[in-house]
């Protein structure tokens, strides 16, 4: 029952900072994803009195990525396709430019009005519609998602460092005479923290592995079993085999750190 | 004979508050037994953690088995601490390890096979009188048991120098004369340096000793 306690109160917080941490890295990987496909599918709309090139918008605004002309016939076609060819052709000539901007990245709507304004700052460019409603909620839910579950990713962390500070002190309580005694009769740092290394090292392993568990589970059974369309779109993305090493790696400097504070701690009597 | 420790007007202070021993000067040489006393707070224990390397000189020089201990690195420190054997009056023995791995301890340190490690616990406990009782565990021992198995591991490594902080403080009359009795084989038989720090010297003992004593104000001076 000792030997339970010990461990798994070294187990439980690791378990929690690393579940953490793993629902960061698949979090970031799908938003990631999302924001691509965000970014993708939003584009701006500019009008310009001339003709203008990629270079032309990226002189003015270096978050410009691609440029498309917008057919004028295509849009006379969407207003009447009744007209005939010679007005067609009239009007042609008497329209502006239109051109589709896609950007770099996914702006919020700030950037965009920079974006908006550095295009503006040219007399050639008449009008710049950014869209900026539609993408203005697509981003405040992007980003308050993001914030949420940020915050409980911080929150959950924070509680894993306490419980481990804890777990210092609990250390330092059980081992610090033992290594006191051994230091008076010659034993070398890492012989003295030897015992706390091993117990330490193999208790990050398990928690690496329980972690991994966790995640293996929501990957191969409550997704599949659950019917939320965006997480089985998603399955592939919620845990990589090489989560596990991260996590192996990760739990390993976390503990060595704390195992390293504790014995550099305990002073001579 | 060699010098196994060499003071030459040596102060011991704790920070800077007052000095503990003041401006002391001795040589003690291999074989010799060497009780220190004097009044309780008069720096007896200091003077003792001070050839262990616990305490730097604040003043002087303190040469220990040749090794300088005021600029001592740390790795010379636990050479020199691995070859020690040290009795400590409230024994500090690590209560989570059975009796047998107590006594091993420095030679545990010095990477023995178990082999040998378990060998000489046996010896050594059947020495203190405590066969049998290898499995034990300190805290299911009486005091004087636990100061017996103290001695045991100051002795498994066959140490040139064992430094005794009150060995026999608090013991019942058997465990005292098994202690003592150990402590002059090692001196008379093994040619081991001892150095003990006590209150009061046993009225029997068998062996030629040095007698140094600490007054109220840190002087040392040798009396016997």
């Amino acid at each position: 029952m000792k030997f339970i306690k010990r461990h798994v109160s070294l187990i439980f917080p690791m378990v929690a900072i690393l579940l953490g941490l793993e629902f960061f890295i698949v979090f970031d990987r799908t938003t990631k994803n999302y924001e691509e496909s965000l970014k993708e599918s939003y584009a701006m709309l500019v009008v310009a009195t001339e003709e203008m090139s990629i270079d032309d918008f990226q002189s003015w605004d270096k978050r410009v990525f691609k440029v498309a002309e917008i057919e004028k016939s295509k849009i006379i076609d969407r207003v009447d396709n009744t007209f005939k060819d010679a007005l067609k052709s009239n009007l042609d000539e008497q329209m502006p430019n239109f051109y589709s901007i896609k950007l770099n990245s996914y702006l919020n709507n700030r950037a965009l009005e920079q974006v908006k304004q550095n295009f503006l700052k040219d007399d050639k460019i008449t009008r710049v519609e950014t869209f900026d409603t539609l993408h203005r909620s697509n981003y405040g839910l992007f980003s308050f998602i993001k914030f949420a579950f940020g915050t409980f990713i911080l929150f959950m962390t924070i509680i894993g460092f306490f419980l481990i500070v804890k777990q210092m002190e609990v250390w330092n309580f059980l081992h610090s005479q033992r290594m006191k005694v051994m230091d008076i009769f010659g034993a070398s740092l890492f012989l003295r923290s030897k015992i706390l290394i091993n117990m330490a090292f193999v208790d990050a392993i398990l928690s690496a592995i329980l972690a991994s568990g966790v995640f293996y589970l929501i990957q191969n059974s409550w997704v599949k079993g659950s019917n939320i369309a965006i997480l089985q779109d998603n399955v592939t993305k919620l845990f990589f085999f090489n989560d596990i090493l991260l996590l192996c790696v990760a739990s390993i400097v976390i503990v060595m750190i704390a195992v390293f504070l504790v014995v550099i701690n305990v002073k001579e009597e | 004979m060699s010098n196994i420790i060499a003071v030459q007007n040596l102060t011991l202070a704790y920070g800077k508050e007052e000095k503990i021993i003041d401006n002391a000067s001795f040589l003690i040489k291999k074989g010799d037994f060497v009780f220190i006393t004097g009044p309780s707070g008069s720096g007896k224990s200091t003077l003792l953690k001070s050839f262990y390397g616990n305490l730097k000189p604040q003043k002087g020089a303190l040469i220990m088995g040749g090794l300088d201990m005021t600029n001592i690195k740390k790795s010379k420190l636990q050479e020199l601490r691995s070859h020690l054997g040290i009795i400590f009056q409230d024994y500090r023995l690590i209560n989570e390890w059975t009796v047998e791995r107590n006594v091993v301890l420095p030679l545990w340190i010095a990477g023995y096979s178990k082999e040998v490690q378990r060998t000489q616990a046996k010896r050594l406990l059947h020495h203190v009188k405590l066969s049998g009782k290898e499995h034990k565990y300190p805290m299911e021992l009486s005091g004087g048991e636990q100061q017996r198995v103290g001695v045991a591991r100051a002795l498994s490594k066959n140490p040139f120098l064992i430094l005794a902080d009150e060995p026999t403080g608090n013991l019942d009359e058997f465990s005292s004369n098994v202690i003592w009795d150990l402590l002059e084989n090692a001196c008379q038989q093994l040619d081991t340096t001892v150095v003990v720090v006590t209150h009061k010297i046993p009225s029997v003992f068998n062996i030629p000793y040095r007698h140094f004593t600490i007054d109220e104000k840190g002087k040392i001076y040798e009396i016997h």
